[in-house]
């Protein structure tokens, strides 16, 4: 299932040729090495763009990293953990 | 009572006065139109960006966790009978395995973005028809045929860019590319002319016409038109007759005649209505709450007028109660505004005197009319010296720097957290006409 979770994470990112890009990051204790960068889109939450990042780790878990430039800090807005979901 | 069918649709197109015309008709400002229809959009968007999602049965909502409707159902959860709109309490009964995931309307409206720049590669006459559909316009030199190959150059760029599917429909004219694109799906090429699209649809149920809802279809199965074919077929004075100047004009759709012009997001036409709706997340009979909700929607809709530069005249409230039955009822105010009190003051009335004191589950807010902003509206009759308007330019300024739940109105404040993250699909029209295209190589 997908955990709603924006947890603040520590994200090595590498910015080249003018964007930047999630390569691996540190959460609940271990780190994630971003094997692909599936997708990209961003929000506006006034004068600030906030950057999101759809990327999928080495295991085949998915993971949805968000760049907050008021921080400047990075969220783990969302992660899939291959559980069963939880009825609502 | 039944209808005398004519026996052979007139032509040419437009019917004797058209016959009688002595100006020769314009010729067709394109060759072939192109419907393109993403398949299952927000699902094929999640999995497009999830992989291992794919294959999977996956339905996009609001919060899981909360009460809400199905807001996509992929191709893999249909077959449980989960469709768009249903509730999500009957969507989990019916489809428990599936992934029920949050949508997020920018993902979808970025990713839309991308695909019209696609689009304009293509062509520049592009009309964005809704988040997931878009109309193409070829030059006239381009027949049908051209139209069905460049439909499968830019289907095939589509999975190979995006992992998306898209079925498109390709055809003379706005309607029957968009009744073609609906014929196969997922991921069909569908070709019709005149003679095709009457091949096809005239054995159908008289609601499967684009433009012919469930009410209106009901009535014309009363009139003994039960089938497309029976209101092409149809006498065109009992038509008028009983519609009025729409009913010519359906029976020439039900022929696959339309001159509904494209058009192109750079000749984009203003919006003709704003709106806002939540679901509640539990149906609620609290008089206080439930205008506290209309408060929040009608300051939504206030801020996107505004920030679009509009004002609109005509305030509309929409009410559906736990048995799924909605009234939706409207007003004029008395003269064009784009302020939330305004709006509230009409919107509060309408509720209270058609409100039936029962639990509902929805509550909406729009308002139409639409007229652009006068670079000074008068907001009270009683003048404060412009007071009332600095102050709101002063809000605005604050959301605009801080983000919209910097500023709300106190009595929503206990609900506004998560209600002012929605973020509207009308965002995209206005994004898209910011950018005008390249001229592209139709």
């Amino acid at each position: 299932m997908f955990e709603s979770l924006n947890d603040p994470v520590d994200v090595l990112t590498a910015f080249t040729g003018g964007s930047m890009e999630p390569l691996r990051f540190r959460w609940r204790g271990r780190v994630v090495r971003v094997k692909q960068v599936t997708g990209r889109w961003s929000r506006r939450e006034g004068q600030a763009l906030l950057r999101f990042f759809a990327v999928e780790g080495a295991a085949d878990d998915s993971y949805e990293l968000c760049y907050d430039p008021r921080g400047p800090r990075w969220l783990l807005s969302r992660a899939w953990t291959g559980g069963p979901q939880a009825a609502g | 009572m039944t209808l005398p069918f004519d026996p052979e649709p007139a032509e040419p197109v437009g019917g004797p006065a058209a016959a009688a015309a002595v100006v020769p008709p314009k010729p067709p400002r394109h060759g072939a139109i192109l419907l393109v229809d993403m398949d299952a959009f927000f699902a094929s968007v999640e999995q497009s960006l999830h992989p291992h999602l794919r294959g999977r049965p996956v339905i996009v909502c609001g919060d899981p966790s909360r009460r809400g409707v199905v807001t996509a159902a992929s191709y893999e959860a249909r077959p449980s009978g989960v469709h768009a709109g249903m509730p999500l309490q009957e969507a989990r009964r019916l489809c428990p395995h599936a992934e029920y995931v949050e949508g997020n309307p920018e993902k979808y409206v970025e990713l839309s973005l991308e695909l019209l720049d696609l689009y304009f590669t293509h062509t520049p006459d592009v009309e964005p028809f809704s988040v997931d559909e878009a109309f193409l316009g070829l030059a006239p030199r381009d027949t049908l045929a051209d139209g069905l190959e460049r439909a499968r150059r830019i289907q095939a760029q589509i999975d190979e860019r995006f992992a998306l599917g898209a079925s498109i429909g390709i055809g003379p004219n706005k309607l029957v590319a968009k009744m073609a694109a609906g014929l196969r799906k997922p991921r069909g090429l569908t070709l019709l002319d005149v003679a095709g699209f009457r091949d096809a649809f005239w054995p159908l149920d008289v609601q499967e016409l684009w433009g012919v809802g469930p009410k209106l279809a009901a009535r014309m199965r009363e009139l003994g038109i039960a089938t497309i074919g029976d209101l092409a077929h149809a006498p065109e004075p009992a038509l008028a007759g009983a519609y009025g100047v729409i009913g010519p004009q359906l029976r020439e759709a039900a022929r696959g005649h339309d001159a509904t012009p494209l058009v192109p997001s750079y000749e984009a036409v203003d919006p003709k209505s704003m709106g806002h709706e939540v679901t509640l997340e539990r149906d609620s009979g609290d008089a206080a709450q439930l205008e506290s909700v209309l408060l929040r929607l009608c300051d939504q809709v206030a801020r996107r007028l505004r920030k679009e530069g509009f004002v609109g005249r005509v305030v509309a409230v929409r009410l559906r109660d736990s048995s799924f039955t909605t009234r939706i009822r409207q007003r004029a105010l008395a003269g064009h505004s784009d302020r939330a009190e305004r709006l509230f003051e009409v919107a509060r009335a309408l509720f209270r005197d058609h409100w039936h004191g029962g639990p509902l589950r929805l509550l909406g807010v729009s308002v139409s009319a639409l007229a652009p902003s006068p670079d000074s509206v008068q907001t009270d009759l009683f003048a404060d010296g412009g007071r009332a308007d600095r102050l709101l330019e002063a809000l605005d300024h604050v959301r605009d720097k801080l983000g919209e739940v910097a500023v709300v109105p106190a009595a929503t404040l206990r609900r506004a957290k998560r209600g002012l993250r929605h973020v509207p699909f009308g965002a995209m029209a206005s994004r898209v006409r910011q950018a005008p295209p390249d001229d592209g190589g139709a």
